[in-house]
């Protein structure tokens, strides 16, 4: 699969995000999420969105980010996540979304070794878009079997 | 060029087979003829050598398409073309060396009778199958329904082996399955379909007997079928498959024996109707009421299949509404406004929701007719088995409940029957000489009770040996040889793990595994089970189940900003506790005297780790005394805000592992307020402290 195509990005701190826009299923204002025990610190609770229950993940904590309290433009993103044998709705809660960019191939760069300071499992690739770097994620990776799902009982 | 034909010729048929599969009676046939005039078309227009040929073949095929041979058509259609493609290839690999022109293959005659011969395999149909994935995913679920309704008619059968009605009944559903997976290419099913289609046909045109050895093979063969079907199901899915194929051999053979013997003309020898139908009974045919038994030929009544994913956004949505809607109804503007439209209308929306959701909620619900018929087929080979007699009486087989508790019930009754028969029904002798009936009687009967359903299972055998019973328990160390137990207590002990007091094993039940099992399955859908028995005259054991898992009564607990939700099943009672009844270790409050017992107490947000209670001192809140099955535990919260029924929602896979907590349920507000689950709340609270404790 190629890695051009649309992507809706997003910021956290100072830094921009993409995710590929066709893994969206819509955007919605910070609503109260209800806290569930057990679980990493970076999981926020649960939400109920139109009936459906779907687990919020905090994504600043989740990529080690120090919290912030949530503002006006604190947004869930909501996204279909692939799990090992279905796929899942889940939250995001990002700082603020931007735009949704039509990302071409000869503004994606592949994503160079940090060394051992950043974890690169979730990146997809960076692209450069006027000027502008923005940290492409491979969604499935983020939020997937591996990453925060597995939620074991600590 | 090539290519795109064979694409676009496959796509129709597969459509054309679809089609035939999914439109009602009346339109199939003219869908099939449209479909396969239009590949007729596609075929003259392509200019190939041999499609010609096929075009005729298919023009033919549409030409003499019947209603009943839809499906063989299309499969016909299908395998001429199949033919073709191999041929072409052929052809592709000989056109490196030699002449392009090479001759085509002869295509298949027509011939509309089912393919006939060894040599099938299930990884054959398996791989025929992965081709269309929603094509076979349909015809597995419609071809495992048409099979247990099958069951449920051959058992009619046996009863009355003359009703031809009863017979096309069967003969019906067999034909079904043949044709449909013939049309996929599932031959080990379509073969032994056809086989058994064969022998009702013979009983049909009255040239052979339906007798007990047909209904056994016919009843063998639902067996074999349902096994073929799941397994090559489960091969779609990945799963490792089993080897039916020794199984599936023999019953043709037996099939195929029983079709060639025993054809005795149908009006030469009443006698032997006569005797069929005594064995039939004897063995322990089922006596449904006259009612049930006419309501189940009523079978016109028209239904639709529908996902139950849909099923559940539609209940999930209309909850949704009802929620909406209060919020309206409760909004202090509009409370404000006094004027008499509004509210009238207002009072109209409100009453509509609330029906929607009723009704919305109905439709999970289904008969448990289903399950009790299964059960019908095991009293009657359990009966075969062990040489006792016994009838089985069902009653209030179209009481409804939630397809989910329906599933679920399924194995413990199972259980549950096998042991009436084996345990509780005495055998012939026995029962002659206690001055009783021969034949055992297993009553099966549901109903509803103040807003739960009751399944009881009745027998009219020996009862439950209360002496036996103890001897067992103390022997296994289930209870100490001194203690002093009520009937009732000493009844509950065959719940307990590792429990069986059956003298020798049998097949049939006594591995002491069961009854604890049932106990826990009917624990997990928050039932009840209780047992009544008489000596000499038999046992009742009846289940209190929910209506459905969708709702549960609880309480709603506020702690800080958080609320939860507690059953009321697991909620022994609640109280304020007084200062001199909170006891302290180490200056932590961690015992509340509730009358005479002093019970574990602990706050709820610390247990859970989640919001922070308002209340400084243990005797400034409320504490809810939770039951688990005797085990106590005080939890404290700052205030109980209420009685309130919710919907259960599951919070997803991603935190079955989190304990203390069962779901979630969307409160009046819209937010989510955890359900909590009492037996670990208890088990958490509690630490690790044992079970028996």
């Amino acid at each position: 699969m190629s890695i051009a195509g649309k992507y809706l990005t997003f910021a956290l701190g100072e830094e921009e995000y993409g995710l590929p826009v066709l893994k969206v299923r819509e955007i919605i204002k910070l609503m109260d999420i209800t806290a569930v025990p057990q679980v990493p610190g970076h999981v926020k609770g649960v939400i109920n969105l139109r009936g459906k229950v779907i687990p919020v993940v905090d994504l600043r904590l989740k990529f080690g980010f120090h919290s912030q309290d949530y503002t006006e433009r604190t947004c869930i993103i909501v996204v279909e996540v692939a799990l090992a044998a279905s796929s899942v709705m889940m939250g995001m809660v990002v700082d603020s979304v931007s735009e949704v960019l039509n990302i071409g191939e000869a503004e994606i760069e592949q994503t160079p070794e940090f060394g051992e300071r950043v974890t690169t499992d979730y990146i997809k690739a960076m692209a450069k878009v006027k000027g502008r770097v923005k940290i492409l994620l491979d969604l499935d990776r983020v939020l997937g079997a591996e990453g925060t799902v597995a939620l074991q009982a600590a | 060029m090539t290519d795109t034909l064979i694409q676009d010729i496959d796509a129709r048929l597969a459509r054309a087979a679809v089609d035939v599969v999914v439109s009602n009676d009346a339109q199939a046939l003219d869908d099939l003829r449209t479909a396969l005039e239009g590949l007729a078309v596609v075929l003259e227009a392509a200019g190939l050598p041999g499609l010609e040929e096929l075009a005729g073949i298919v023009r033919r095929a549409s030409a003499i398409a019947t209603k009943s041979d839809l499906l063989t058509t299309v499969q016909i259609v299908d395998a001429a073309w199949t033919e073709w493609k191999t041929a072409l290839e052929v052809q592709d690999v000989g056109r490196a060396s030699g002449p392009v022109d090479a001759p085509m293959p002869a295509l298949p005659a027509l011939d509309l009778a089912a393919p006939e011969g060894a040599g099938h395999t299930v990884e054959a149909d398996v791989e025929a199958l992965r081709m269309d994935p929603e094509l076979s995913g349909m015809f597995i679920a419609e071809a495992l329904d048409h099979l247990s309704s099958i069951e449920a008619t051959v058992l009619e059968l046996e009863s009355h082996p003359t009703d031809s009605k009863l017979l096309n009944d069967v003969f019906r559903p067999f034909h079904t399955v043949k044709g449909n997976s013939g049309a996929l290419g599932v031959q080990t099913v379509q073969e032994l379909a056809h086989k058994v289609e064969n022998l009702l046909d013979l009983c049909r045109s009255g040239a052979h007997q339906v007798g007990p050895a047909e209904i056994d093979v016919i009843l063998k063969s639902v067996d074999v079928l349902t096994a073929l079907i799941t397994d090559i199901g489960n091969r779609l899915a990945g799963e490792p498959g089993q080897d039916l194929e020794p199984d599936r051999q023999q019953l043709m053979h037996h099939v195929d024996q029983v079709a060639a013997g025993g054809g005795a003309p149908a009006a030469a020898d009443t006698a032997i109707v006569a005797e069929a139908a005594m064995a039939a009974g004897a063995t322990g045919a089922v006596t449904p009421e006259p009612a049930a038994r006419a309501s189940q030929r009523r079978q016109d009544d028209a239904s639709v299949k529908v996902d139950t994913r849909k099923l559940d956004n539609l209940v999930d949505m209309v909850g949704e509404l009802v929620i909406v809607q209060s919020i309206i109804y409760e909004d202090p503007e509009l409370q404000r406004v006094a004027d008499e439209r509004l509210t009238r209308n207002l009072a109209q929306l409100r009453r509509i929701t609330g029906e929607l959701q009723r009704n919305a909620m109905s439709m999970r619900m289904v008969p448990i007719k289903q399950t009790f018929q299964k059960m019908a087929r095991l009293v009657r080979d359990l009966g075969k088995k062990s040489g006792k007699m016994v009838d089985l009486v069902l009653e209030g087989e179209e009481t409804e409940l939630d397809r989910k508790v329906v599933e679920e019930i399924n194995d413990p009754l199972m259980h549950m029957v096998r042991n009436s028969c084996d345990h509780g029904i005495e055998d012939a002798e026995t029962r002659v000489g206690a001055g009783k009936r021969a034949e055992g009687r297993l009553t099966l009967s549901a109903y509803h009770e103040s807003g739960n359903i009751v399944i009881e299972i009745a027998d009219d055998g020996g009862g439950l040996n209360t002496e036996k019973i103890l001897r067992k328990a103390v022997e296994r160390g289930l209870v100490a040889p001194d203690a002093d137990l009520s009937p009732a207590e000493i009844h509950q002990l065959i719940f307990r793990p590792g429990f069986s007091t059956a003298d020798q094993i049998t097949e049939i039940s006594g591995r002491g595994v069961g009854m604890d099992v049932v106990r826990r399955n009917i624990d997990a859908l928050r039932g009840r089970i209780d047992i009544q028995s008489t000596p000499g005259q038999g046992s009742v054991f009846s289940i209190k189940l929910p209506l459905t898992l969708a709702i549960v009564d609880g309480l709603l607990l506020r702690v800080g900003e958080e609320r939860f939700v507690l059953p009321t099943f697991s909620v022994r009672e609640s109280l304020r506790p007084r200062q001199e009844h909170v006891h302290t270790v180490h200056g932590q409050p961690c015992m509340v005297q509730v009358r005479e017992h002093l019970i574990p107490l602990v706050r709820l947000d610390e247990l859970l780790g989640i919001g922070r209670a308002d209340i400084a001192h243990a005797w400034e809140g409320t504490v809810v005394v939770v039951d688990d099955d005797g085990r106590l535990a005080a939890v404290l919260v700052d205030e109980l805000l209420g009685k309130q029924e919710v919907v259960i929602k599951s919070l997803g896979d991603q935190f079955k592992e989190v304990r203390g907590v069962a779901g979630g349920a969307i409160l009046g507000d819209g937010r989510i307020g955890l359900i909590l689950d009492g037996g670990s709340i208890v088990t958490l609270t509690r630490g690790g402290m044992s079970r028996a404790a």
